[in-house]
């Protein structure tokens, strides 16, 4: 998808202006970020730069300190119990650790929000997830429990069971993370294919660069709590910030600094 | 749901009013449900006025497709727009059903 095309799309998904302190301690410095329909928009960014906390304010899960934030033209910001329920219906959520119930086979993980959230008959909800199973490659696998199927196959379960509920949205949290190469590949895959075959905005959390720079629309770069910068794969991979520059080449020096300096730590031992 | 039936030669012709999501697909069910108890033969589902069909109506579909099977009868659907075709193909179903693109071509295939 072009970058000129996506700005003339509507917006699905915003923060404005988001800040959240954690006891004193400011995690997310006043965000601006708007996400189009259709597009998939990956927030990337090292461990602690506060994106898993941003995905969690976008799904409601975490109020902020200040600043609104928006899905599907809707102010959720101050959203609890029901009200949020109902937001969260037209949405899917794919956790890092898959998050499925290990007393459920694999169709009944799939078929959970189905049966808590419609009035849908049995027979239908068990057409549907063949279905969803068969657009991640896994129709068959029904009546296996989560303990009898790899880590890879878990995701794609949980991705399933995320669009359950055909949802406008699906946020994914780190869906490569601890799989080999070849199953982190499979797993882009899907995720551009669900977009792109089902018309399913996608916002991805990640650090996988090999990820980032294969599935993005659009790539917002988290340091700090900070939106470094918001562009193409093309533009993020010749972007002139130095931080930009050291993430996506994952090198050691550059502005991002490992370790305290020594002045720091002497000042810290004679205090 | 709303969704107007006529009888055209013994081909039952239903027109679905407007689009079948969650909301909606268990009154589809309840209303094919009753037309596959009687046994209808040869049933023809318009979607002329259908803009978008999620996976609990594509599901429904399916299930009245079975239904009909068990005793021999015959389901076709038409008028589907670019959208809703995309729909059954990208779910491998406009295999498994037959898509007329227009009403004589549906009625004089039965």
């Amino acid at each position: 998808m072009a970058g000129a095309d996506i700005e003339d799309r509507k917006v699905v998904a915003e923060v404005k202006g988001l800040v959240k302190d954690f006891g004193g301690r400011t995690v997310l410095s006043g965000i601006d970020l708007k996400v189009r329909e259709g597009e998939t928009f990956v927030i990337m960014g090292g461990s602690g730069c506060g994106k898993s906390t941003l995905l969690r304010h976008m799904i409601g899960n975490l109020k902020p300190s200040s600043g609104r934030v928006y899905l599907l033209g809707t102010d959720i910001t101050d959203f609890e119990g029901a009200e949020l329920d109902d937001v969260r219906k037209k949405i899917g959520m794919s956790f890092q650790s898959s998050a499925l119930f290990d007393s459920m086979t694999v169709g009944e993980n799939v078929s959970l929000p189905l049966r808590e959230h419609t009035k849908l008959e049995k027979s239908v909800i068990n057409i549907m997830v063949t279905m969803k199973l068969e657009l991640v490659g896994l129709r068959g696998f029904e009546d296996l429990m989560p303990s009898e199927i790899s880590g890879g196959m878990k995701k794609r379960v949980g991705i399933a069971r995320a669009i359950a509920m055909d949802p406008k949205i699906v946020f994914y949290d780190e869906p490569t993370a601890g799989l080999d190469p070849i199953m982190a590949a499979v797993i882009d895959k899907l995720i551009l294919d669900l977009s792109r075959k089902l018309s399913i905005t996608s916002i991805v959390v990640t650090h996988d660069m090999k990820s980032v720079l294969g599935i993005g629309d659009r790539i917002a770069m988290l340091y700090e709590g900070s939106v470094l910068e918001v562009g193409t794969a093309e533009e993020i991979k010749n972007s002139q910030n130095a931080t930009v520059q050291q993430f996506i080449n994952g090198s050691f020096d550059g502005p991002i600094s490992f370790f305290q300096s020594k002045a720091d730590y002497l000042e810290q031992l004679t205090k | 749901m709303q969704i107007c039936m006529e009888d055209k030669d013994g081909i039952v012709v239903c027109r679905l009013r407007s689009d079948v999501d969650i909301n909606s697909s268990p009154d589809v069910r309840n209303y094919f449900e009753r037309l596959t108890r009687d046994k209808k033969e040869k049933i023809l589902i318009d979607f002329k006025d259908v803009d978008y069909v999620d996976s609990s109506g594509l599901a429904t579909f399916v299930e009245i497709f079975k239904n009909m099977r068990t005793y021999g009868g015959k389901l076709k659907l038409m008028n589907l727009s670019n959208k809703v075709r995309g729909l059954f193909e990208i779910t491998k179903l406009d295999k498994l059903f037959e898509i007329a693109a227009q009403e004589a071509d549906a009625l004089s295939s039965f």
